[in-house]
């Protein structure tokens, strides 16, 4: 490297692919694994052309185009089609959590925590590190896309071409790295690496809405969005390379952007500062439960609105769903007006019922992130003076419970509302909240639980704590996908969303309540027991 | 002070052990902390200077012995030690997003206590900027967030580990006046500290930890007591039986015509009735200082 500033560079990737190669071997393995698997799978479960056409039909409806992507091309559709038009999304959603959570933590992470002023110190480039992590990424990206089209071609679905496999692979692959640019630059712009998450996450579910919306309304349009770039591939129909190389030159741009910030700014600060607070506390920062909704604040609104909107954004097709004359025109002369309200009123309900597990797992997150606060906030060390204050280790646990409980619930509300006034701003006779309230009812005593693993984990197991996430993230995988890609019925038992009714076609279940809360309760007084007697770490 | 003679220990430390896994961090920590004293809690890193302190906080659950503080156990009866007791860590992280003064002040809070004129003074004495949010703070100014708190908290019991790595001479000097106006008011502080001036300066009565153990306590002259002095003279006469005495080390001739050697102090009498017998015509001694003593016990395969 002749070039001051890249002094070392690949010696630093290196390095980086060996202190990380568990986690990018655990990410890569998984997503490889699962995509492959799905792969693998569908020759079994749209083998003949009668049930191809079945899904093509559902997949063509605008609540599954808002969830998954408008069906390129036109008929006649095979099962290589309809598994490319159902992991698409999907695959470029996990994409960007992964890639998100690792360029952060290499970057600015890093930052925070001082290790990189001591790599700095030694005779490496200004910009070493950054391009260092940015290549790191490059790689496992292009490695996780590379294999899964190797997975394609090996799965060899019925309608598939080589041209094609390399595209959605390699394709997605493109896809991750363009989020881990996102987030790169992000982390140059602000100075911490909590800042930069929310904010990378901001950016993403605002380009997730306008990819659904305009999906929905003007396909075009979704041109105009880097995340729907990935549905442009046109995958097996028209095998469209533009969107790949879009999403290249995107992360070129945005590479170059972050590395210009990165050398004109000084380390520990960033382009958006810090400023000066108060000289005194405010009365209400007075304890424990306090000091996390402080510590938290930020979070839980950007959760709690985010998930307004998302209610609010899945509302608002509300009309062009529950539209059956759209899909069954010759309805209109078999039954009467209000039969036909009833069934598309039955449609949206159907519709929401689908989407109550995104609600449910998306408002877990933050909630959960509060519980397992006391295990990260043990680990950095914060908790440290705390513990030597009188205040009980029960105390800290029951405020981040409550905390926790209480924003998961809200955020859970939040997402029903949204659905509601959205469904309000389109259609001539909304439905009533009663009706998305049946779903907020239904969720909470498997929210709970969810909740109550997180505590027990925390109190138990506190070196696994990201298991919970791993968990929650598997329910939405089963209950989302589930039907989709015909998992066996045991799978989803596996969760406590599986004993859920389906709501709100139908009413929750009180049974099923009860016994979610009381094995909710019981996980939750094991993790006191548990947090109460084990050795609290400190940082070092 | 008298009240070293009431044998009420305020810390009473017996046969103290913890076990991480396999590797017994604490094998044996037994020693007692009296009102008015200042406890200097000496060792090299990875000692067991801050396992021993975790524990006595209720951080963590020792693995044998006993512990109390104020006369209740330190892991049971914690909320109630905790309080009496302010704490300064080695390694202080505070809450980015933070300002020191709302540290500050949600410290004492949380200890029951608020912000008073006291609180201002010692912002004023270590001279802090309160309203910068913690991520600007430098290792120092971390510090003294947690010695504000510390400081103008009410408390009986007061430990601090390691409280002046960070600070510059002058804040150092401050942190000595500030924990030397504790112990005016009888106050009890455990000082953990490798600074050995520090220590020497301070603290009434001291301990030395090694790989888990407390391997010495007393005070310093009673530790003193049990080193060496080096002596350096010239005489008339040629001292040839110097080494054969009882209690001489290390006699050497250097170049300038002197010989110095090292001497146990319960045979400083003998050694020195010797000496003069000998015609002495200068005589220079070295008073052991704790830096003497922490060496032979960590260098060397000498201890115990």
């Amino acid at each position: 490297m002749e070039n001051r500033n890249f002094h070392q560079t690949l010696f630093l990737t290196r390095f980086s692919l060996k202190r990380d190669w568990l986690k990018l071997t655990i990410w890569s393995v998984l997503l490889i694994v699962l995509f492959a698997a799905i792969a693998a799978k569908f020759t079994g479960i749209y083998d003949t052309q009668a049930s191809i056409d079945e899904i093509v039909k559902t997949l063509k409806t605008p609540s599954m185009v808002s969830l998954f992507g408008k069906l390129p091309g036109s008929g006649p559709y095979t099962t290589a089609d309809v598994f490319a038009a159902e992991m698409t999304v999907f695959m470029a959603i996990v994409a960007a959590i992964m890639n998100f959570s690792i360029i952060i933590k290499n970057t600015r992470g890093e930052e925070d925590s001082g290790l990189l002023e001591i790599i700095q110190s030694h005779s490496v480039g200004k910009l070493s590190s950054l391009s260092a992590s940015l290549i790191e990424l490059l790689f496992i990206n292009f490695i996780i896309g590379l294999f899964y089209s190797l997975g394609l071609q090996v799965a060899n679905l019925p309608g598939t071409d080589s041209n094609g496999n390399f595209l959605l692979g390699l394709g997605l692959g493109a896809a991750g790295f363009m989020y881990a640019t996102i987030a790169a630059f992000f982390a140059q712009l602000v100075d911490n690496s909590r800042s930069a998450t929310i904010l990378s996450y901001i950016i993403f579910g605002l380009m997730y809405i306008a990819r659904m919306t305009t999906d929905v309304s003007h396909p075009k349009a979704t041109w105009f969005v880097p995340f729907g770039w990935v549905e442009k591939f046109s995958t097996y129909q028209d095998n469209n390379w533009l969107p790949v190389f879009l999403m290249l030159l995107l992360s070129l741009i945005l590479s170059i952007a972050a590395l210009w910030i990165n050398n004109h700014r000084d380390i520990g600060s960033g382009i958006i500062a810090t400023r000066p607070g108060r000289a005194r506390a405010s009365v209400f920062l007075r304890g424990p439960l306090s000091l996390f909704w402080r510590l938290h604040r930020t979070s839980i609104i950007v959760w709690v609105i985010g998930l307004l909107i998302l209610g609010f954004t899945y509302g608002s097709i509300f009309n062009t769903i529950g539209d059956i004359l759209k899909t069954n025109p010759a309805m209109k002369q078999l039954v009467g007006a209000s039969e036909i309200n009833k069934a598309n009123i039955l449609i949206i309900k159907q519709f929401v019922s689908l989407l109550m597990i995104v609600f449910g797992v998306l408002a877990l997150f933050p909630g959960m992130q509060i519980i397992n606060y006391l295990k990260s906030g043990e680990n950095k060390g914060y908790l440290e003076l705390i513990h030597s204050k009188p205040v009980s280790r029960n105390y800290l646990f029951t405020s981040v419970l409550i905390l926790g409980i209480l924003t998961s619930l809200m955020a859970l509300f939040a997402g029903m509302w949204g659905l509601q006034l959205g469904g309000a701003s389109v259609m001539k006779h909304p439905i009533e909240l009663s009706v998305f309230l049946k779903g907020f009812y239904a969720y909470i005593s498997p929210v709970l639980i969810m909740l109550a693993i997180t505590a027990f984990i925390v109190g138990w197991l506190p070196k696994i704590t990201s298991a919970s996430y791993l968990y929650a993230g598997f329910a939405l995988f089963v209950e989302y996908f589930g039907k989709l890609i015909d998992l066996p019925k045991w799978i989803s038992k596996l969760t406590p969303f599986g004993y859920i009714t389906k709501v709100p076609v139908h009413s929750m279940d009180i049974g099923t309540f009860w016994w979610q809360i009381i094995i909710a309760l019981i996980l939750i007084i094991l993790g006191y027991i548990g947090y109460r007697v084990r050795d609290l770490n400190s940082a070092n | 002070m008298t009240m070293n003679q009431e044998k009420n220990a305020i810390l009473h430390i017996d046969h103290l052990q913890k076990k991480f896994g396999k590797f017994q961090a604490l094998k044996n920590v037994t020693f007692d902390v009296y009102p008015g004293e200042v406890f200097g809690f000496i060792g090299p890193n990875g000692a067991g200077k801050s396992t021993t302190i975790r524990t006595l906080l209720g951080i963590l659950r020792a693995s044998g012995g006993t512990a109390t503080l104020f006369g209740k156990d330190v892991y049971k009866d914690s909320v109630s030690i905790h309080k009496k007791l302010a704490y300064v860590p080695g390694d202080i992280y505070l809450w980015p997003n933070l300002t020191g003064g709302e540290i500050i002040d949600l410290f004492l809070k949380l200890g029951n206590t608020k912000h008073s004129a006291k609180t201002d003074e010692m912002i004023k004495r270590f001279q802090l900027d309160t309203t910068k949010k913690a991520r600007t703070y430098s290792k120092g100014n971390r510090q003294k967030v947690a010695l504000v708190a510390a400081f103008s908290t009410d408390a009986d019991f007061y430990i601090f580990d390691e409280p002046t790595s960070g600070l510059d001479p002058l804040n150092e000097e401050i942190f000595q006046k500030s924990v030397l106006e504790l112990k005016e008011a009888g106050k009890s502080v455990l000082l953990s500290s490798h600074i050995l001036s520090e220590v020497e300066k301070m603290c009434d009565r001291i301990g030395i930890i090694r790989d888990g153990e407390i391997v010495e306590t007393g005070s310093l002259s009673d530790i003193r007591h049990l080193t060496r002095t080096v002596i350096q003279y010239q005489t008339m006469k040629p001292t040839t039986d110097l080494k054969d005495l009882k209690g001489v080390h290390n006699v050497k001739l250097e170049a300038n015509g002197l010989t110095t050697f090292s001497v146990d102090s319960d045979q400083m009498g003998s050694v020195m009735n010797y000496l003069s017998s000998k015609e002495l015509v200068s005589l220079q001694s070295t008073p052991p200082t704790l830096e003497d003593l922490f060496m032979r016990y960590y260098n060397s395969n000498e201890g115990r």
